[in-house]
Formats: structure tokens, sequence, C-alpha cells
């Protein structure tokens, strides 16, 4: 059964008396442990779509089940509680808050979660070596580079060990080098790890990383790629 | 010339006008002091922020769900530290705010209090019904003691009982142990009518000595230093009167009681009442006017009447009513002397002084209760008893609240308007810069929905900030102006120093209690609206790119 299955799904916004039809007829599935690259022009609804599947809103028709749970039919707070356990969000500026340090901003989410203190500690511990910024972890955001800021995002995103991790542009704010080492992480936390990924990006070269491109076109899916492994960037070649 | 308060007869001479450009200036006063103030008290709010947040650090490492709140909770101090500038101008305006509603509220409840009707005893005046300044001959002293012996016993004023007089440091009776109980026996209606009864007579003495104690008689003596002359810095306003009614507390409404004027002060008004009782020339002067007229306590002085022509008074200043009392620019003197000095007049000269039938001004009685008081105010407008001239009774109260009539409407205005829209521009204050943060902050708001924070944890989150600056702005306002003329008082006595001026500032003791919790609902209804707002952001509508 694969970790996300998306039916049917439907999704417009109102503006005014103007209805607009942002996803149509879309069906999408993604199995555990598959990282999946979103591409599509401007305004074709892959940020929609993402927010859906991250629960951060609700569809207008259809249905979408991540991990056996469907959260369509969840309600605002549960959606909320069902975020921090089951979405890992990684943001394409970043936004962590500026007044916490690299530390407390990759705990902040597992303050909402009942777990001791140690435990907690252990948990961001191991997910800021992930992304090697152990030696920054008391670094304000103001403090770090766009890449690591874009790193303990990831770590932010990684540290309450959810279902899926999904990231909108995550390298769209990054210089190339520094893109290059946040996709390296992405591949590894899937290769390594067996994250499920779902990830919207406008560079091809950063959507070869995924195994599976889905492309959108005004709300609809309009066909798939299957990377091979051939075309995997040479970093994950040589892993 | 003479202080229309202390009547309480004649119409306020300071036109509305007046009193509204009075008011106005001293609230731009307030206003100025209260903004140094708060300034200056800038580092103890910081201080205190930074302690708080401090503890709430210490507080982290302690097992959850404590370690894990306080973490939440030092989210909340450091959002407020952000931007200091501005949780500093929301802080010192919110200071001055309180600042300025507790000292209206001051004003407004002792005015409230002073002329609020009292069940128990009631502080009544008797006064010419027509004429202004009020002028009575003084046999109507003697009449009115005879109208309320004539009273039945529960009507009768009651001697102060041994436990009041040990409070008040006044020796015990001539008559004996005087005991509340024994008072309740005898002051009844169903007493023991046979004269020659033990019961009846003790109650005579009792009652005799109620009477005494509860009793005061006024003449108003206006008098200069100078026969040719007659200036603001060499006259003198004398209440005449029998010094004894200032212990047992009739005069207690200007001020010369015990809570008022402060143990010492107190202690000392006694002892001077001894003294002045030594010789009936002796008098006290406020301490301000004897600095106007530039003596001192120990001097003797020569006083040239000024309404009571031709008479002079030589005189020795035994004592000083402390400066910014209500007592702190009159002076009081015997009424024994007035009166001899009357009988002298008469004798030199073969006639009455003219004013010597109308040297009673006032007369003050305490009765027992409003039923007792109805029934002397009875007699006395009556005017088969007092016609030549009608005299009318009236409460304390009642005079004041004539005083005060042409002020209602300031008063009225202070109280449902003034209060009221400060505490509402305060809410605007706390609304505006809340909601300044929150827009900065829209997205850190939605990331925080994103990782699964609830709305109502966002809520509570500004909720919080809004109430920790309302909170301190409260509290150190309302603290500073309770505390500080209190701790000056305090600090000043125990080294021999007195500040009267710090004396005589009395605030209502609950604005400690009601500042802060003013503070914390300020910010409560203050951040309401911004907080509602950011509970309901989109998150969807923040990371969605809407074109
Ligand atoms: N909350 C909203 N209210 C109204 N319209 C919206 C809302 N969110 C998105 N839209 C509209 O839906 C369409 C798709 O938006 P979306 O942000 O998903 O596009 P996108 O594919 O992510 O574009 P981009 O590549 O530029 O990020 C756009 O036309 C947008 O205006
Ligand atoms: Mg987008």
């Amino acid at each position: 059964m694969a970790i996300v299955e998306v039916r049917d799904l439907y999704k417009s916004f109102s503006r005014g008396t103007e209805r607009i039809e942002v996803l149509m007829d879309l069906n999408l599935d993604v199995q555990e442990g598959e990282f999946v690259a979103l591409m599509g022009p401007s305004g074709s609804g892959k940020t929609t779509l993402l927010n859906l599947i991250a629960g951060l809103d609700g569809p207008t028709d259809g249905t979408i089940t991540i991990g056996g749970q469907e959260i369509s039919s969840l309600s605002e707070s549960e959606l909320a509680r069902w975020r921090t356990r089951n979405v890992g969000f990684v943001f394409q500026f970043y936004n962590l808050l500026p007044v916490l340090s690299a530390y407390e901003n990759v705990e902040l989410p597992l303050l909402l979660l009942p777990m001791s203190k140690a435990e907690r500690r252990a948990q961001v511990e191991n997910a800021l070596e992930i992304v090697s910024l152990s030696d920054r972890m008391n670094h304000r955001p103001g403090q770090l580079s766009g890449g690591q800021c874009q790193r303990v995002g990831i770590a932010r995103a990684i540290v309450t060990d959810p279902t899926i991790i999904v990231a909108d542009e995550p390298t769209g704010a990054l210089d190339s080098k520094s893109a290059d080492a946040a996709l390296d992480l992405l591949n590894l936390l899937r290769s390594e790890l067996g994250k499920t990924i779902m990830m919207v990006t406008h560079d091809p070269t950063a959507a070869k990383c995924a195994q599976r491109i889905v492309h959108l076109e005004k709300g609809r899916l309009v066909g798939q790629d299957t990377i091979t492994a051939s075309a995997l960037s040479p970093l994950e070649v040589s892993r | 010339m003479t202080p229309d308060f202390a009547m309480g007869q004649t119409a306020p001479d300071v036109s509305l006008m007046q009193a509204a450009i009075y008011a106005a200036a001293g609230m731009f006063g307030a206003i100025f002091f209260l903004t140094l103030l708060a300034c200056f008290t800038l580092p103890i709010f910081f201080a205190a922020m930074g302690s708080m947040s401090l503890s709430l650090k210490v507080l982290q490492n302690f097992p959850d769900p404590i370690g894990k709140y306080s973490k939440l909770g030092g989210l909340v101090f450091r959002s407020l530290r952000r931007n200091l500038l501005r949780t500093a101008l929301t802080y010192v305006a919110l200071f001055v705010l309180t600042g300025m509603l507790t000292l209206i509220y001051g004003v407004v409840k002792s005015i409230g209090k002073l002329t609020a009707e009292k069940e128990d005893s009631q502080m009544v005046i008797m006064s010419d019904k027509f004429s202004i300044p009020s002028q009575m001959p003084p046999g109507y002293a003697a009449s009115l003691k005879g109208v309320i012996r004539a009273m039945p016993p529960s009507s009768q004023p009651r001697p102060m009982i041994d436990e009041e007089r040990s409070k008040k440091g006044i020796p015990a009776s001539p008559l004996g142990a005087i005991r509340a109980e024994e008072l309740d026996q005898l002051f009844r209606d169903d007493l023991d009518r046979d004269e020659a009864s033990p019961n009846r007579r003790r109650f005579r003495a009792l009652a005799t000595e109620g009477l005494n104690e509860n009793f005061m008689t006024w003449s108003f003596v206006g008098a200069s230093l100078d026969p040719a002359k007659f200036t603001q810095e060499n006259s003198l306003f004398l209440f005449a009167l029998d010094p004894n009614s200032v212990k047992y507390g009739m005069m207690s409404e200007q001020g010369l009681n015990k809570e008022d004027l402060g143990d010492d002060n107190w202690d000392e008004m006694l002892r001077v009442i001894d003294t002045m009782n030594g010789d009936r020339r002796n008098i006290v002067i406020g301490e301000d006017r004897l600095k106007t007229i530039g003596k001192k306590v120990g001097d003797e002085v020569k006083f040239y009447s000024l309404n009571y022509k031709d008479i002079t008074f030589e005189c020795k200043i035994v004592g000083a009513f402390p400066t910014g009392s209500r007592m702190g620019n009159s002076a009081a003197m015997q009424y024994d002397y007035l009166d001899a000095k009357l009988g002298d007049y008469k004798k030199t000269k073969g006639e009455a002084h003219p004013q010597a039938d109308r040297c009673l001004n006032l007369v003050w009685v305490r009765m027992p209760n409003k039923a007792s008081y109805q029934a002397l105010a009875a007699q006395v407008n009556d005017p088969s008893k007092f016609n030549a001239p009608a005299a009318k009774m009236e409460t304390f109260s009642a005079v004041i609240g004539s005083f005060l009539e042409p002020y209602k409407d300031i008063f009225w205005g202070l109280k449902y308007i003034v209060m009221p829209a400060i505490g509402v521009i305060m809410c605007l204050v706390i609304g505006i810069t809340i909601t300044i943060g929150v827009r900065e902050r829209w997205t850190e708001m939605a990331v925080m929905k994103v990782l699964g924070f609830q709305p109502w944890q966002l809520m509570g989150m500004i909720v919080s900030e809004a109430m920790l600056i309302g909170l301190f702005g409260g509290m150190l306002s309302t603290w500073f102006v309770y505390f500080v003329p209190l701790m000056v008082k305090n600090g000043t006595r125990a080294v021999g120093v007195k500040f009267t001026f710090f004396d005589n500032t009395n605030m209502p003791w609950e604005i400690v209690i009601l500042g802060p919790a003013l503070g914390i609902a300020v910010g409560i209804i203050g951040s309401a609206l911004p907080s509602w707002n950011a509970r309901k952001v989109k998150v969807s509508e923040v990371f969605a790119q809407v074109a």
C-alpha cells in the first residue's frame, strides 16, 4: 500500500464571486521510501498540492490518505496534532524563528510531543548531527549562512521522525553549492533512513535527484518520469 | 480670608473655569512627573523581565511539563526583547496612563468617602439658616445642649469608651471605667425613669460627659499682626474653640485624627492640647501659616482682630499643625479667651461689643445615629425654638456635598468619562503594539502552525506578551505611587526628619492590587483582536503564491 494516496482530488479557491479551480481530478500514489519531485509551471498548483498533502488545508473534493490515515476528515486541531508527528516541512526561505538558536529551532516541534527531556535532547542532537551542524547548535539563524539555515530547516523537518517530508522549492533560495549540499542531504535521508520525500522544484537538475518526477500543469497531472540510476546525480551514484 | 472649606458654608470662590484650569494644569504636571518616573523605572522593568526570563531558563532544566512550558514561555520574553524600543515605549505609556488613572481614582474615592452618609455616628452642624457666613448668638450653644439633653436616652451622644481612650492615648475618665456593654445597657429608652435610681444617676453623668465630648463650637477670628495693615503675610485665621474637642475627634474631619496625622503627630497633638489648656492665651498655628507670617513655636505675638473690631489678643504660640494638613494654614485659639476679651470690652466701653451677640459661627455635634440626628434636626428647624436668627442643622457630608455641588459635573466627568477613556487608550496602546508585533511575525506564526502549534497556543503566547507589559506597567506605576511616599515617610521618620508633604498623600491601599490587575485586564482586552487574527492565520495562504 502506498504511503501517500491521493484520490480524485479537487481544490478550488473562491475569490469574491470568482472560483479558481487549482487542482482537478488528481490521483497520485507515493510509495514508502520514495523520493518524488513535483514540477510544473508557476501557478500550476504545486504548492497547493503539497499543502494539501501536508494537511495545511483541506481539499474541496476527493481524499488524501497518508500512512493509512485519511487526513481530509480531520478537524483543524486534529490536523495540527497529526502534522507534528507525520509531516516534516522544509521551506524555501527556511522560516526559522530568529529569536531561537539552531538547537531550539529544531527542538520546537518536539515540545508539542510527550517525550522526556533526555529523549528530546538525543533526538535534536541526532538531527543536527545528520545535517552536520552539531558545532553550530547555539547559533541563531542570523549567525548562519543560507545553506546552514536550510540544513537547520531540514533537521527541524526530520526531528520528529515524520511519515513524510515535504519540501517546497528547498533549493530555491540557495546558491548552487549549498543547493547541492541540501539535495545531497535529502537523498541521504531517503537512502540511509528510508524517508519518503516530496519536493517541489523548478530546477531540472534538482529534480533529477528524485526517483520520480511528476509533472503538473493547470492543476492536472500531465506525466511522470522515472529516473534511472544512470540519470541520478554523480553524488548519488558514487554512494 | 476664611477657608471656605472649613466653614462649610459659603459657596466656593474659585470659579468653575479656574477649577478646570487647575485640574488641567494638575493633569499635565502629573503626566510629566509620571513620564519621568516611568523612564526612571525602565531599568527596573527590564531587570524584572530579565530575571523572569532567567528563572524560566532555570525552570527549563526541570522535568516536563514544567521544563517544556518554560521553554515556550521563554519564547514570549524573547519576542518582547526583539524590539526593545517598542516594548519600552509601550511600558512607559501604560505606566503613565495607569498612574493617571490611579491618581484620579484616589481623588474620586476620597471625595466619595467625604460625601458618603455614615449610618452609625452622624457628624452634624448647626448654623444660621439664612446668613453667610453663619452668625448666631452664643446662647444657642447652651440651648442646643438643652434640646439634646431632653431627648430620649438612646438618642444621647455617648462618652468615649475606655478601649477607645487607651487606643487614642486619652486618660481614663473621672467617671470610672466606661465600657460599651454598660453604655448599651443605660442608653436605652426603657431605662428606669426614677431620677434617684442609681442607673438613672449613672446615665445622667455619662450623658453629660458624652455631650461634652461630642459637642464643639466654632467662632471664627480673623486677625492681623499689624493694626494698620492687613496682608496675606501678616494675617491669621483662627478657630476659637475648646481645645479638648480635638482630643475627642471633633476636628477629625479637618484632619486632626490619629489616622491622618500618624501616631507621632497625634501624640504630639495631645501634648499640645494639654499645654494649650494651661493658659487660655495659648494658641496653635499651622506650620505653613507660621512660615508665611515669619513666626515660630514659642513666640509671643500680638494680634489685632479684623472681624472683632478694637479687640487685640496677646498670645503665645505653643504648637503647630503639620504642614500640608488641612489645618496647615489655619490656627486655633481658646473660645474662653475670645469670650473674656468680649467681657473686658463691655467692662471698659460700658456696652457690649457689636459682634458679641453674633460670635457663635457653627456648632458641631456628633449624634449616635441617623434617627437621633433627624429628631434633633426637626427641633433645630422648629422656629419656636431657634428664631432670632433661624437655625438649620445638616450632616457634615450634606454640607460638603453642597459645597462640592458646582464641581459635581467635573467629578462625574472624571469618573465616567476620563477614567474609562484612559482605560480605552490603554487598550489601544497595547493593541497597536501587539498588532504591529503580530504583523511582523505573520510568517513565523504560520510556521509554528505548520509545526503543529494549536491556534489557542499561538493566541496564548500573544496574549501573554500583552499581559506581561500590562502587568509591569500597571504594577510598577501603582506601586511607585503608593509605596514611595510611604517609604519616604517611614524612612525619614526613622532618621528623625519629617517630610510632612508625604504624610498627607494617602492613596487607597487597594491600588496596589488594582494596578497590576488592570494591567493584565488591559493586556487581555488590547491583544484580543491581534491574537484572534494570529489564531486564524491561514497557513496555505501565507505559503502559496497568491498571484
Ligand atoms: N489561498 C488562496 N486563495 C486564492 N487563490 C489561491 C490560494 N492559494 C493558491 N491560489 C491560486 O492557486 C493557483 C496555484 O497556486 P500555487 O501556489 O499552488 O502555484 P505553484 O505551482 O506553487 O506556483 P509557483 O511555482 O509560482 O510557486 C494560483 O493561481 C494561485 O493564485
Ligand atoms: Mg509554489
